[in-house]
């Protein structure tokens, strides 16, 4: 899952990339609005931290923007205006979620868990494929009730395919959610943490589509 | 902003003790007063300058007659060769043969038996020889019958004889004086007719030049109690040209202030939001761990947090209704919608009951702040039920008000503890997090704009919390 953070308080945004990371998530880090408008509209992320007062353009503005011209990532606004009208205000422009600073950390990456899940559709916290079963409230997988230790981009790669279960996800798809914007792109890598995946949960949930990437379903025991 | 606007005087109020010394001391009694004043004083002397005018015109006119009549009989006169005065031909007149009549002739001659007419029958003028005198004189002087007579005297030496006759001609003045009384009667009449009709117009006059003065007030007490922004005479164009430079000023500085409240309150919202983010860094350094310094640490920030939400809010609370006013529904719909959205999963069924076009009196942001904070709260602890009830109360009301009910199914609160919700910092709950300066704020706002905030029982089963604040 990739995160975009748009925050112009360098440690702030630091805080919450480390606790990002600690959770299992790719992030980015915009200083400013017009880097922040850049990013979210050329990258593809899964949800995107916006500050509302920001250098150059302010928050309310990238997200409009974002939203006229059809992102539909999901936005969390982290703010230190916490009245109710810019509450309002805010989810009227096109926010999925409010956050008023200070904030504590497990209620910002709580929130941000749901908005990813019901971004997916998915309704609950705890993700089950057959007999898979990812919590997203702290990051365990288990199979038919073992867990199943995975490194931190194995992670990212299987929640990112739980979340979206039963849809073809391209390689370049997966890179670019699991990884930041600077790393270098090779999608080899990923056909190497797919098979160790499959490796790790012994149960077939990860199949190849041929030329278009993979898909995470489960089709039975004999499948 | 209190409800009850001092009283600017302009007219008296005539029901308080002291009134009438009050009135004299207010503008309109001033100018009613020193303008009959005036008037009474202007419309007295020109009742006594043309009551003495025609006095004189009067007396003058029965000088000249008498005058003649003096020549007349200096004419008739004669002095017989025995040495004997007498008249020549007799003063054809009645007047002067009726006793009493009021028309008298007297000749005299020092030391004789003075000649008279028959009218003054028993009676003699005083001829007063004292003193020789060729010039004719006028004089009042009693008369026969309590009469008082003007005379008109002469010293005449006849050609005839070289002796000096005194000649006297009076006339009864009581029927020139009732004249000048009843002309003085009539005039003085008149004048008070004029003097109270003048009153009157002056009452009127002052009334109506005091008007604008008096709609000033009533702009003002508006503006005070929060029904207007400013004056709105201005507006109108109603103001005369001399008042509208007060009313103009009044209005900036009512601008102004509002622009220094303004000025303030947006420095110390930048302020608290300032504090925010670095409150947040701190807050999520310490968190988690365990030793002395970083307990103590997330301590001083909480109430770092505490006392800048406390004052932001506060800075926050604008007061004062104005212009447009706040179409209610579509708001509250906002306000349940962003409620929602902030209390995440929980599925919550809510039932927004208004009519449409109902408004708040008010601002936007105190409107959202009262009920934002109101409907999270009920949100809370709503199992998943949330109702909200808007209606417009109107009568037997000083100013329409908006009944506003939000309810919901959680626990409620029991009576004796509801007062304590308004406590600033005071929370029931441990659990659910929150600051607990919801209510308190909410009453602050209701207070500002001279609504209420009421606890109770609600039909659903958990709190209902019944706001009024003035409609538009």
């Amino acid at each position: 899952m990739r995160i975009l953070i748009v925050e112009d308080d360098a440690t702030l945004a630091g805080q919450i990339a480390d606790n990002l990371k600690d959770a299992g998530y790719t992030y980015d880090i915009a200083p400013d609005g017009e880097e922040g408008h850049f990013l979210g509209d050329t990258e593809p992320y899964d949800a995107v931290i916006l500050d509302l007062g920001l250098p150059i353009m302010d928050g309310a503005s990238i997200l409009k923007k974002w939203r006229a011209d059809g992102r539909e990532m999901p936005v969390l606004i982290l703010t230190a205006r916490d009245s109710w009208t810019d509450k309002v205000e805010g989810l009227d422009a096109g926010a999925d979620d409010y956050l008023a600073k200070p904030f504590v950390v497990e209620e910002l990456l709580a929130r941000l868990r749901a908005l990813i899940r019901r971004s997916a559709g998915q309704t609950s916290p705890v993700l089950e494929v057959g007999p898979v079963r990812l919590d997203t409230r702290n990051s365990r997988v288990s199979v038919d009730g073992a867990p199943v230790k995975l490194t931190a981009q194995e992670f990212k790669l299987l929640s990112y395919l739980m979340h979206h279960e039963g849809k073809v996800i391209s390689r370049t798809e997966l890179t670019e959610h699991i990884y930041d914007q600077d790393f270098d792109k090779d999608s080899n890598t990923i056909e190497v943490f797919v098979n160790r995946i499959r490796k790790k949960l012994g149960v077939p949930v990860i199949q190849t589509v041929r030329g278009l990437g993979y898909r995470l379903e489960w089709g039975g025991e004999a499948a | 902003m209190t409800q009850s606007g001092g009283d600017i005087n302009v007219t008296a109020n005539r029901e308080q003790p002291g009134s009438i010394s009050r009135f004299l001391a207010s503008l309109a009694g001033r100018l009613l007063l020193s303008a009959i004043l005036w008037s009474s004083v202007a419309l007295v002397v020109g009742g006594v300058v043309l009551s003495f005018a025609f006095r004189s015109y009067v007396l003058s006119d029965v000088d000249k007659r008498l005058e003649i009549l003096l020549d007349t009989l200096v004419g008739i006169s004669e002095v017989s060769p025995e040495g004997e005065f007498r008249l020549n031909q007799s003063l054809a007149d009645q007047r002067f043969m009726t006793p009493y009549s009021g028309w008298y002739w007297q000749v005299s001659e020092a030391g004789q038996e003075p000649e008279r007419s028959r009218s003054l029958w028993d009676f003699a003028l005083d001829p007063g020889h004292q003193n020789r005198n060729f010039s004719l004189r006028y004089s009042i002087t009693p008369g026969p019958d309590g009469q008082t007579l003007r005379q008109a005297e002469h010293d005449i030496i006849l050609p005839e004889a070289e002796r000096v006759f005194h000649y006297q001609v009076a006339t009864d003045m009581a029927e020139v004086q009732a004249a000048i009384d009843r002309f003085n009667w009539l005039l003085f009449s008149a004048l008070a007719l004029i003097l109270v009709t003048v009153s009157l117009a002056l009452v009127l006059q002052v009334s109506y030049g005091l008007r604008p003065l008096r709609q000033i007030k009533r702009d003002l007490s508006d503006v005070r109690a929060g029904r207007s922004a400013h004056l709105r005479s201005a507006d109108e164009g109603k103001m005369p040209e001399d008042l509208r430079p007060l009313v103009d000023e009044i209005n900036g500085l009512i601008n102004q202030n509002d622009k220094l409240v303004d000025r303030a309150r947006t420095h110390v919202g930048n302020l608290a939001h300032a504090l925010k983010t670095p409150l947040s860094i701190i807050q999520n350094e310490v968190d988690g761990k365990s030793d002395k310094g970083a307990e103590l640490i997330a301590r001083q920030a909480k109430d770092i947090r505490v006392h800048v939400d406390h004052h932001l809010k506060r800075a926050r609370i604008a007061g004062g209704g104005t212009g447009p006013g706040l179409e209610v529904k579509t708001r509250v719909e906002k306000l349940v919608k962003a409620v929602k959205v902030i209390a995440g999963d929980k599925k919550l069924q809510t039932n927004i009951e208004c009519l449409e076009g109902v408004s708040f009196d008010g601002e936007k942001q105190d409107f959202d702040e009262l009920l934002g904070n109101i409907i999270e709260n009920a949100a809370k602890w709503a199992e998943s039920k949330l109702s909200i009830n808007i209606i417009r109360l109107e009568e037997g009301l000083r100013r329409p008000m908006l009944e506003i009910k939000v309810e919901d199914d959680g626990p409620g609160v029991p009576d004796e503890e509801r007062e304590a919700l308004f406590n600033r910092g005071t929370r029931l709950d441990e659990q659910v997090p929150g600051t607990g300066l919801g209510l308190a704020i909410v009453r602050d706002i209701a207070d500002m704009y001279g609504g209420s905030v009421a606890l109770s029982t609600a039909g659903l089963g958990g709190l209902a919390v019944t706001i009024l604040l003035p409609a538009k």
